[in-house]
């Protein structure tokens, strides 16, 4: 029982003596204070979470009267007719006999008189006729007149780049001081008291490891911590020395980064990804293969038979026959049993800017002895209401008619296709459609989805099941889309 | 052995039982309130459903009209039959007849029915543009077995069979169960939709007055 009372008391010591930690003193920090003409950094202290600043300094730095008297521990400012009191450890402020309390106390330690931020606004700016504006956690105050300007700091991958994105409220002028021994590239930003919206940015990456806003020696700059990977640091301007890019740039030996440093206006071209994905000009290096269906929609089905199935199958096999064929980089939408949208089919194709699309199902006919094969290209202007120009005379257009910028060379595309799978498949007739297709609308190059068989048809379900039939189809697939892309001009649109 | 308890103990056993039953008992009966409460709101949801007013009057003389379904020929998604129904003063009541030839399905051998089974309309509006707005009830994607040409097939046997008879028409949008979907069953795009007989084996309504006079 003594053992235990004895565990007690050592345990609620220990609480205690956490507790009491959280009122201990943090290391000074500098602090500004923003005047119209002047600048006041001072040494700031933490005490119970609270930002104090040393009184003393802010009074001479205003030029008031004050008196210090130690003997009753009372600190008074004065001037003109108003006299504002503060004794320490009191939340409690007197401005003329009236009193004002602060959310917490008034401090004197180490013979220094410590007022907590709200003393500023609640209580000096009475006094001194000065108004005293803070954000609640910023390291920093505007007093009077500082006219501070808001700076939006924003960063961003771009392939071998990373770009960090100031813009500030009025022009600025700015300086880059690199320190590449310490891995610190420090912008420094001169002309305006500067109020940024986020001290530093939740931002990483290979090149960039923080980006920072500092200025707590009353001059404003932003630094960033880089990585060793990073050759080059450079600067551009723009909106007339409103924004900033500062450009991070990685140690490779790639003629696409200073091209993308270089100009401003790349700002909102984004860098692909994958510098191989270049779009296809006269030959094809990126063919996009759609397996239809996946996951809970399992498309049509009859017989045990899946649409899904078969479509991933047939998907798998096209892409070894295109690989072989024709060396292209194959990418299928999906690899595996999972549901996706039209529009992350559509992503595929368009961010790897694929130079071919092509989307496989299985039909279906309600009569069972209907060959059930379609080749489909998306029907042009199915909504009606639009004129029938071409893609190029519109400036913008809405994602769903994206099909319209190479459209005649999906027709290409499908003719061929319909050529070659005829000539294969005796007895297999392949029309070639046009509807309104979801997944073929959004898309910005030539795009056909083909049906072959009809599931609902026993036979066309057990020869599409035969692996040899689904490498015929693929290899006849394959050599339609080589023939296609052999007489397309080089970088033409259609034939 | 029950000797043994202490006598107070014995009482707190009892009260606790007692109060256990009394809980129990009162949230048995919560319980059954709150269903009964759910299940008076489902009656309360479908009230008595008003007398539907005729579509037409014995009077209106009767008008030809082709209905569109998918057919034999894989050429062409989608056939005509012919069909009678009454030239009823209001468009929507002409144009909710045609879309009850379209759900009962085709009398001729060798076309198909091209909505799934258990369909309904439920509301049709037509508005100064000549735009259709149709609501159809969930299993028309529900019960859709699927595939492009299929689905084509459904979607313009709708929009065909109502733009061809009814001029007034110019476009038509097909909701399902009172809201719009991307697609009917993963393919076929559900925006306005125009007239489309190049899927069809019917010439266009002009070339058939021309032919005709």
């Amino acid at each position: 029982m003594r053992r235990f009372t004895t565990l007690l008391l050592l345990a609620m010591l220990l609480a205690a003596g956490l507790i009491h930690t959280q009122f201990l003193s943090a290391a000074d920090t500098d602090f500004p204070i923003y005047f119209e003409n002047s600048t006041l950094t001072l040494k700031s202290q933490t005490v119970d979470r609270t930002t104090y600043l040393p009184l003393l300094d802010i009074v001479k730095h205003l030029g008031l009267a004050y008196t210090d008297a130690t003997g009753v521990l009372t600190f008074s400012i004065q001037r003109q007719n108003s006299r504002l009191a503060l004794t320490p450890g009191s939340a409690f402020i007197s401005l003329n006999d009236q009193p004002i309390l602060l959310q917490n106390p008034i401090r004197r330690e180490n013979g220094q008189w410590l007022v907590p931020l709200d003393f500023l606004s609640q209580g000096l700016s009475k006094v001194a006729g000065i108004e005293f504006r803070y954000r609640p956690g910023d390291p920093r105050v505007f007093a009077g007149n500082a006219n501070a300007v808001e700076l939006a700091m924003n960063a961003q991958s771009l392939g071998p780049t990373t770009r960090l994105t100031l813009r500030a409220g009025s022009p600025l002028e700015a300086e880059l001081q690199r320190d590449a021994s310490q891995h610190r590239a420090v912008l420094v930003l001169r002309g305006k008291v500067i109020d940024p919206t986020r001290e530093r940015l939740d931002y990483k990456d290979r090149l960039a490891q923080s980006i920072a806003f500092d200025d707590s020696d009353g001059v404003a700059k932003v630094v960033i911590g880089t990585t060793d990977e990073v050759r080059d640091v450079r600067v551009t301007t723009a909106d007339e020395s409103r924004v900033f890019f500062v450009d991070l740039i990685r140690d490779i030996t790639t003629e696409a980064a200073p091209a993308a440093a270089a100009t401003p206006a790349s700002a909102s071209t984004a860098v692909p990804a994958k510098p191989d994905a270049t779009p296809a000009i006269g030959k094809l290096k990126v063919i996009v293969i759609d397996a239809g269906h996946g996951g809970i929609d399992t498309g049509s089905t009859n017989a045990g038979a899946l649409e899904k199935d078969l479509t991933l199958a047939l998907a798998r096999h096209l892409r070894t026959a295109l690989q072989s064929r024709l060396g292209a980089s194959v990418v299928l939408t999906r690899d595996s049993d999972v549901a996706l949208t039209g529009e992350a089919r559509s992503e595929v194709a368009n961010n790897n800017q694929a130079g071919i699309f092509v989307s496989l199902h299985v039909g279906y006919s309600s009569n069972k002895v209907d060959s059930g094969s379609s080749i489909f290209i998306m029907k042009a202007d199915f909504t009606g209401g639009m004129p029938p120009e071409p893609a190029g005379g519109r400036l913008f257009l809405p994602w769903y008619m994206a099909y319209r910028t190479s459209q005649p060379a999906s027709q290409a595309l499908a003719a061929q296709l319909q050529q070659d799978l005829n000539q294969a498949l005796p007895g297999w007739k392949f029309p070639v459609r046009s509807g309104p297709i979801g997944v073929l609308s959004s898309l910005t190059m030539p795009a056909v989805a083909i049906e072959f068989g009809n599931i609902n048809n026993d036979v066309s379900v057990q020869t599409l099941k035969d692996p040899a039939f689904q490498t015929k189809l693929a290899s006849t697939v394959a050599a339609a889309i080589e023939r296609f892309s052999e007489s397309r001009p080089s970088g033409g649109r259609g034939q | 052995m029950t000797s043994r308890i202490p006598r107070h103990i014995k009482f707190g056993l009892i009260a606790l039982a007692v109060g256990f039953v009394i809980t129990f008992g009162l949230f048995v009966d919560v319980i059954g309130r709150i269903q009964s409460m759910v299940k008076e709101k489902e009656v309360e949801e479908n009230p008595f459903t008003p007398p539907t007013p005729p579509l037409y009057a014995r009077t209106d003389p009767p008008m030809q009209v082709k209905i569109f379904f998918p057919g034999m020929q894989s050429d062409f998604i989608l056939s005509a039959e012919e069909q009678t129904i009454f030239r009823s003063s209001e468009l929507t009541n002409r144009a909710k007849q045609i879309l009850q030839k379209v759900l009962e399905g085709p009398k001729t051998a060798g076309l198909f029915a091209s909505i799934p089974k258990d369909t309904k309309l439920q509301e049709i509006f037509i508005d100064d543009m000549g735009m259709a707005y149709v609501d159809f009830s969930n299993p028309l994607y529900a019960n859709h077995p699927g595939g492009m040409a299929n689905e084509q097939a459904t979607v313009y046997s709708i929009v065909n069979s109502l733009t061809y008879n009814l001029p007034e028409i110019r476009r038509v949008k097909i909701l399902i169960g009172g809201a719009e979907r991307d697609t009917l069953a993963g393919h076929c795009l559900l925006l306005p939709l125009e007239m489309d007989l190049t899927i069809t084996n019917v010439p266009p309504p002009q070339e058939q007055v021309a032919h005709a006079n």
